[in-house]
């Protein structure tokens, strides 16, 4: 029998590391509901997130967590031109268009990253480290509460554009029906802009939170990005609460193997469990059957 | 069997396809790459083309899985799995490379048909998604503890066989690495001669007609997962073909490592079909000879470090928008007589100037 006080931190760490997922998840659904197109080059955005955030730490000192405010409104711009100059070409051309530019965008900001930050190593140490409080009997480090807390208000302040401002309100009508608003007098390209910076914005949100937990260099943003994608369809395509119960069963699932199998097996159970979901059930846990 | 012969090239387009200026223009690639070593005997190009044409493999099998309508974003799977098992049987049992290669390359194509098994039914994002996730199962696959002790994790392996060695010829010494040069531009052209056939027959219809709609091709009578799952294994076929012959070559000094799933290789025959041109037999040999000669190592000497992959991708940005149908599109321009593409309209259109004129 497995002790549940042994499994405790586990799922904890499961949480904390799905937050990431659940933003970045968050963010490509929502350009994927407003433009059809995915963005593959989304952990890119987040790898230059944590650079941001890594500059802004170390140059001006102030507490990492406040440092991703000024990353989130950066990438908001950075998204905005990435998608007036890339995506904005292609749109409605085919599936496959999509792919590629995604693929030359990768290449194209791991690369200015590298040249910028150099390729080595980098760590954002948080001035929390090895705080760790107790709840209900089970120890908790404070990084852990915090990330979760960011997660939130991130994902709250989300919910308040989209359903209390009139913005928001052209947002999900564009992603209801593109032609429709159109007829209302909703610039949809306007409203492809805005969506796309809010997706990077979020996913800036994940960088930060990412170079917090982890260690980062240019190339990381494949595997996250990859692992987001896995939560879309897990969640189903286009479906907020289906990121972001996703991207939790999908941290869950990590941490409980990593425990289990040992590291090696931390990315591969979750592509595991992605697989084997997708056999079962071809369309994703919450999406919709496509006839 | 000699009217047999003569029938399959009729039927296959062979004609076509060698015939006015592509063949003036397939015979002068021929020529420039038989002669290629006599003009030059600088290692350093001969083993730059040599791995453009394995690449150049492996970018057609992504091609002919895109010439189905299916994409993979995971075909290092593949090219890895047929080099690993290419390097533990040669080591193993003191085979001959060709043989390994062949074994390793079915290996691959029977990963190809349980992997397809699954996947022939999902649609292309999560195929995609999917074969992604196998390519980082196989790299941990080979990392942990029970067979990692075969493939020695992140150590890599290394093997003695090569795919040819140097011989002497009327009393030339003809070092190993032209050699090999010649070999597999051998294999590469049959690869890409048996990809011809295999568009221009039966087979090659029926993945053309997936592609463009796939409920229409249903309708047609075309049973669409077993054909599906017939491109994905010769894909994975000639993935692993090109991943076994890799191992086996200098320039990769004889050597795997877990590296080889990495997903720059997943990507990469992806870029050079896309930058070449899909659906087309010379877009990969365009695609590959552009972006890897030219990017990946002609400007190593201009760009020293990482810009010159900001030009490729940059170079990957501009063919999307700019030349939707990849650089073959420019020389097309000069040689109109396409050589490969094999649209369903297209066909249809030949097909009704047929019709007009025995009218």
């Amino acid at each position: 029998m497995i002790e549940v006080g042994s499994l405790l931190p586990v799922i904890f760490w499961g949480i904390y590391t799905g937050c990431v997922y659940i933003l970045l998840a968050t963010g490509l659904n929502l350009i994927f509901g407003v433009m059809k197109v995915v963005n593959f080059a989304h952990g890119e955005v987040m790898m230059i997130g944590c650079y941001i955030c890594y500059w802004i730490w170390v140059l001006s000192g102030v507490n990492p967590y406040l440092a991703i405010i000024p990353a989130m409104i950066t990438m908001f711009f950075i998204g905005i031109l990435i998608e007036r100059a890339t995506f904005r070409a292609i749109l409605g051309v085919g599936k496959l268009s999509e792919i590629f530019i995604s693929l030359g965008i990768i290449y194209v900001l791991q690369n200015v990253a590298a040249l910028l930050w150099t390729s080595e190593i980098k760590k954002i140490i948080s001035p929390y480290e090895k705080i760790i409080d107790s709840f209900f009997g089970a120890s908790l480090p404070r990084d852990y509460t915090i990330t979760i807390l960011v997660m939130i208000a991130a994902l709250t302040m989300l919910y308040l554009l989209l359903w209390k401002t009139r913005i928001g309100m052209a947002i999900r009508a564009t992603s209801q029906n593109r032609d429709a608003a159109m007829l209302m007098g909703v610039d949809v390209e306007k409203i492809d802009m805005i969506s796309f910076g809010l997706g990077s914005a979020l996913a800036a949100v994940a960088g930060g939170l990412f170079a917090l937990q982890r260690m980062f260099d240019p190339y990381i943003g494949a595997v996250p990005a990859i692992k987001a994608f896995a939560v879309i369809i897990l969640g189903g395509l286009g479906s907020i609460p289906g990121a972001i119960v996703g991207g939790l069963l999908y941290g869950l699932a990590e941490a409980l193997g990593e425990h289990f199998f040992g590291n090696p097996w931390r990315d591969a159970t979750g592509f595991a469990i992605l697989i084997i979901g997708l056999i079962l059930r071809p369309e994703g846990l919450f999406g919709e059957k496509e006839a | 069997m000699f009217e047999n012969i003569k029938s399959l090239i009729e039927e296959t387009g062979l004609r076509e396809t060698f015939s006015g200026n592509n063949l003036n223009l397939i015979i002068l690639c021929l020529f420039g790459l038989c002669i290629l070593p006599v003009i030059t005997r600088d290692m350093h190009i001969i083993g730059l083309i040599t791995a453009a044409m394995i690449f150049i493999i492996y970018a057609s099998s992504w091609n002919l899985l895109a010439y189905s309508g299916q994409g993979s974003l995971g075909h290092a799977t593949f090219w890895g799995a047929a080099g690993y098992v290419s390097i533990l049987l040669a080591e193993a049992y003191d085979l001959s490379p060709w043989v390994t290669i062949l074994i390793g390359a079915l290996f691959s194509a029977f990963l190809g048909f349980l992997i397809g098994l699954t996947c022939v039914r999902l649609r292309e994002w999560f195929l995609a998604m999917v074969t992604f996730g196998f390519a980082i199962i196989a790299e941990t696959l080979v990392k942990i503890e029970p067979i990692s002790d075969i493939t020695r994790g992140d150590f890599g392996l290394w093997t003695s066989h090569k795919i040819a060695s140097s011989i002497s010829l009327f009393g030339f010494k003809i070092p190993a690495y032209i050699t090999q040069y010649y070999v597999i531009t051998i294999v590469t052209i049959i690869v890409l001669l048996v990809i011809r056939i295999i568009w221009k027959s039966k087979l090659g219809i029926a993945f053309a007609a997936i592609r463009e709609n796939e409920l229409e091709a249903r309708t047609m009578g075309i049973n669409v997962p077993k054909y599906k799952l017939i491109a994905f294994v010769i894909s994975t076929f000639l993935a692993g073909l090109a991943g076994g012959l890799r191992v086996h070559y200098w320039r990769s000094g004889y050597y795997i490592c877990p590296e080889t799933f990495h997903v720059h290789y997943s990507f990469l025959p992806i870029i050079f079909c896309v930058s070449g041109g899909l659906n087309t037999v010379e877009g990969p040999i365009l695609g590959t000879l552009v972006v890897y000669l030219i990017f990946e190592e002609g400007l190593r000497f201009i760009f020293a470090g990482y810009e010159r992959f900001v030009a490729v991708g940059l170079l990957m940005i501009l063919i999307v928008i700019f030349l939707p149908k990849g650089l073959v599109s420019i020389l097309r321009k000069y040689i109109p007589s396409g050589t490969g593409v094999t649209s369903v309209k297209e066909n249809e259109r030949k097909e009704g100037e047929k019709r007009a004129k025995e009218k």
